[in-house]
C-alpha cells in the first residue's frame, strides 16, 4: 500500500518556482491496478516520479507499507518503472536487460538466469533472449521493458504512459496483456495516462488529476457515473452539463430544479454547496426523448442537429437557456422539432464547480 | 514496335539484370570520382613521402646529410645495437629503446590525463540544453585559433621561475623561492595535456550527444548505484567515443616535438626530437627514417591489437 500524504512538489526557486503538485494526498491499495489520469501538465507524471524517487517532494511524505520512502534514492526503493520511451539499454541483449536489476542486487547467477527465462515467457518473448534490443519492434521493446521492471519482483510497478507510443491495435492488445500481468503477479500497478478510455478499461481505481491536485478518486464506475466536479465530468467520456438551481439539502439528498420546473430530489456526494445556481451532469446515453408536453420531461428544447453513427444517432438539443445537450437515440426526431428530455433522477449529479 | 509483345519473359528479366548491372557500374564510377581528390592528396602527401622514408631507411647516411645510394640495413641495426668503431662487433644498446619507452610512457600518461579531465567536460556539454551546447563546443575549439607554438611559448612564460605562477605564490607568501617547474617532465605533461585535451573532449562529446539520459534513471530504478550506472551504462555506451579520443591523443602525443622541446628544454629526448635530430644536426637521415617507420609500425600493431580486443568484447555482449 502506498500512502501519499500532503505532498507538494515545486520546481525552481523563489519567484520562478512552478508548483507541479499542491498538497496531494492519496492511498493506493496493495495489489490494485491504480491509474493516475489527467491532461498533460496536471502533475500525474511528477507524482509517479516522486514515487519512483527520481524527484524528491518539496513537502509531505510518501510511505510504502507504512515505511517512509519519500527521501530514498531510486535504487533503494522496491519500486520499478516502465518508461514512456522504454529506456532499454542498447548495448545489452534482451536477456541482460531483463536480468539487470537482479544483477545489481547481486543475486546468484542461477536465480538471475531462471528469472530471465520466467519473465521472458511471461511476456511471450522466450525466443528473443539473445537478440539486441534494437532488433525488436516497438511492441516487443515494450514487453522487454515490462519484463525488465517485473524481474526484481518490485512491490510496486510504475508505468509512465507506456502505451502511448504504440499504434491503436497494439495498444488494445497491450491493455489486456497488462491486466493479465497485474493479475498474475499480484504486484501493485500505478499507471499514468491521459487517455480516459484506457483508464476506464484497465483500472481498479482511478485518480483524476488536474492542475497539480487530485480531483476525484474512485472506481471507473464511480468516476464515470458520479463525477463530483465539472472537470471530472468533462474529462471522462461524453457528458452534458446543464444549469439548475440548488434549493437546499434534505439529509444527504439535494433538492434542485431545472428552470421553473418542479423540484427534484437527487443524491449527492457533496453537501458543501451553497443554495443557488449549480451545474448538473448527465450522460447522453441515460437521457430519453419524450414529447415536449410529457409530464415526466425534465428539460425541454429544440432539435438542432442529428448525426447517424451506425449503432444509433446522436441528437443535439438546444435547451431554452441556450445550453446544448447531446442525446443518444435509436430513432432521431427531425431537426427543428421540439422535444422533452427525461432521465432517472439517480443519473443526475450536482457538480461542485 | 510489333515485336514487343512477343518478347519472352526470361529476356525481359535478363534485360532488367543488365540494366541493374549498368546502374551498379555507374554508382561505382561516381563513388570513385568522389573519392579521387581525397585519395590523390593521401597519395601525394602521405604515401609518397612514406615511400621515400622507407627507401631512405635502407640507405647509408651522407657525410653532410642526405643519403648515399648504397643498400644497407644499418639504420635498423643501429636502433638496437652499437657498432664498435674498431672491430665492428655489435653490442646491445638500449638508449633508443629508452627514448621510445619514455615517449610511450609520456603519451600514455597524457592520454589518461586528457581522459580524466576531458570526460567530465564532454558529459557536462552533452547534458546542457541543445541551444547552449554550441557555445561550449565553440569554447573548446577556441585554442585552435592560435598557433600551437605560441600557446606553448605562453605556457613557458607562465611556468618559468619568474613566471606568473611562481610570482603569485611568492607574493602571497606561500613559497619563498620559485618552484622549478619549467624543463621538468611535469611541465611537458601539462603542456601535452593542454594541447590535446580538445581531441579527447570532442569525440567523447559526439558519443554522449546521442546518449539517452533516461537510461541513467532506468539504471538507478533497477537498483544500480551511481558508480554502477557509470560502469555498466555510461562507459559501455560511450566506449567508441572514448576509444577514438584515446587514439586521437595517443598518436600525436607520441610524436610530439614542440612541447618537449620548449617545456622540457630538450633535456630528455623524445621520439619526435630524436627523429628531428637525425635529419638536422645528427646528419643521419637513414636512421631518422628508420626510427619514424619503427614508431609507425609499433603504433599500427598496438592499434590493431586493441581494435581486435575491442571487437571481441563487443561480440561477447551480443
Amino acid at each position: 500500500m502506498i500512502d501519499v500524504k500532503n505532498v507538494t512538489k515545486r520546481f525552481g526557486e523563489g519567484q520562478a518556482a512552478v508548483t507541479a503538485l499542491e498538497d496531494v494526498s492519496l492511498t493506493i491499495p496493495e495489489g490494485s491496478f491504480f491509474t493516475l489520469l489527467g491532461p498533460s501538465g496536471c502533475g500525474k507524471t511528477t507524482l509517479l516520479r516522486l514515487i519512483a524517487g527520481f524527484e524528491l517532494p518539496s513537502e509531505g511524505e510518501i510511505a510504502l507499507d507504512g515505511e517512509s520512502i519519500g527521501h530514498l534514492a531510486p535504487n533503494n526503493r522496491p519500486v520499478n518503472t516502465v518508461f514512456q520511451n522504454y529506456a532499454l539499454f542498447p548495448h545489452m541483449s534482451v536477456a541482460r536487460n531483463v536480468g539487470f536489476g537482479l544483477e545489481m542486487l547481486k543475486r546468484p547467477k542461477a536465480e538471475i538466469d531462471s528469472t530471465i527465462t520466467e519473465m521472458l515467457d511471461l511476456v511471450q518473448l522466450g525466443e528473443f533472449a539473445t537478440r539486441r534490443v534494437d532488433q525488436l519492434s516497438g511492441g516487443q521493446q515494450q514487453r522487454v521493458a515490462l519484463a525488465r521492471a517485473l524481474a526484481p519482483r518490485p512491490k510496486v510497478l510504475l508505468l509512465d504512459e507506456p502505451l502511448s507510443a504504440l499504434d491503436l491495435k497494439l495498444r488494445k492488445g497491450m491493455q489486456s496483456e497488462l491486466k493479465r500481468l497485474q493479475h498474475e503477479t499480484g504486484i501493485t500497478f500505478v499507471f499514468v495516462t491521459h487517455d480516459q478510455g484506457e483508464a476506464l478499461a484497465m483500472s481498479d481505481r482511478i485518480a483524476v488529476m488536474s492542475a497539480g491536485s487530485v480531483r476525484q478518486v474512485g472506481t471507473p464506475e464511480e468516476i464515470y457515473t458520479a463525477p463530483k466536479s465539472r472537470f471530472v465530468a468533462d474529462f471522462i467520456g461524453d457528458t452534458n452539463i446543464v444549469n439548475a438551481t440548488l434549493l437546499g439539502f434534505d439529509g444527504d439528498a439535494a433538492k434542485i430544479r431545472f428552470g421553473e420546473g418542479k423540484p427534484l430530489t437527487i443524491h449527492t456526494a457533496s453537501t458543501l454547496l451553497e443554495p443557488g445556481p449549480v451545474h448538473v451532469a448527465l450522460r447522453p446515453e441515460t437521457i430519453r426523448v419524450v414529447e415536449e408536453s410529457a409530464e415526466t420531461a425534465l428539460l425541454r428544447g429544440e432539435v438542432v442537429d442529428s448525426t447517424y453513427f451506425g449503432a444509433g444517432s446522436q441528437m443535439l438539443v438546444r435547451l431554452e437557456d441556450g445550453v446544448s445537450v447531446h442525446v443518444q437515440v435509436s430513432t432521431p426526431r427531425p431537426v427543428g422539432s421540439r422535444v422533452g428530455l427525461e432521465c432517472d433522477t439517480s443519473m443526475l449529479h450536482v457538480l461542485e464547480d | 514496335m510489333a515485336g514487343v509483345a512477343h518478347i519472352p519473359q526470361p529476356d525481359a528479366a535478363s534485360r532488367l539484370l543488365a540494366a541493374q548491372a549498368e546502374r551498379a557500374r555507374q554508382r561505382r564510377r561516381t563513388r570513385l570520382f568522389l573519392l579521387a581528390p581525397g585519395l590523390g592528396i593521401i597519395g601525394i602527401f602521405g604515401l609518397f613521402p612514406l615511400s621515400i622514408a622507407l627507401v631512405y631507411s635502407f640507405l647509408e647516411p651522407g657525410t653532410y646529410g642526405g643519403v648515399e645510394w648504397t643498400f644497407s640495413y644499418d639504420a635498423y641495426v643501429q636502433f638496437l645495437f652499437e657498432r664498435d668503431i674498431f672491430d665492428d662487433t655489435l653490442t646491445f644498446n638500449s638508449a633508443y629503446l629508452q627514448i621510445f619507452g619514455r615517449s610511450f610512457g609520456l603519451a600514455i600518461t597524457t592520454m589518461i590525463g586528457t581522459l580524466i579531465l576531458g570526460f567530465p567536460v564532454a558529459y557536462f556539454i552533452a547534458a546542457r540544453p541543445q541551444e547552449q551546447r554550441n557555445f561550449w563546443l565553440f569554447a573548446i575549439t577556441l585554442p585552435f585559433w592560435t598557433n600551437l607554438l605560441i600557446r606553448t611559448y605562453s605556457m613557458l612564460l607562465i611556468v618559468r621561475d619568474e613566471g606568473f605562477v611562481n610570482l603569485t605564490l611568492m607574493n602571497i607568501g606561500l613559497i619563498s623561492e620559485p618552484i622549478e617547474m619549467l624543463y621538468t617532465d611535469g611541465a611537458v605533461l601539462a603542456g601535452l595535456v593542454y594541447s590535446y585535451l580538445p581531441f579527447m573532449i570532442l569525440p567523447i562529446y559526439a558519443s554522449l550527444e546521442k546518449f539517452d539520459f533516461s537510461l541513467l534513471e532506468a539504471g538507478h530504478d533497477l537498483y544500480a548505484t551511481r558508480t554502477q550506472v557509470f560502469r555498466h551504462i555510461i562507459i559501455p555506451i560511450t566506449r567508441p567515443g572514448i576509444a577514438a579520443g584515446c587514439v586521437l591523443v595517443l598518436i600525436p602525443a607520441l610524436g610530439a616535438y614542440i612541447t618537449p622541446e620548449l617545456l622540457g628544454g630538450g633535456k630528455k629526448l623524445m621520439i619526435g626530437n630524436l627523429i628531428a635530430l637525425q635529419f638536422g644536426s645528427g646528419r643521419n637521415w637513414p636512421f631518422g627514417a628508420a626510427a619514424a617507420l619503427i614508431l609507425m609500425a609499433v603504433v599500427l600493431i598496438a592499434l590493431l591489437v586493441s581494435l581486435r580486443a575491442g571487437a571481441s568484447k563487443e561480440g561477447g555482449h551480443g
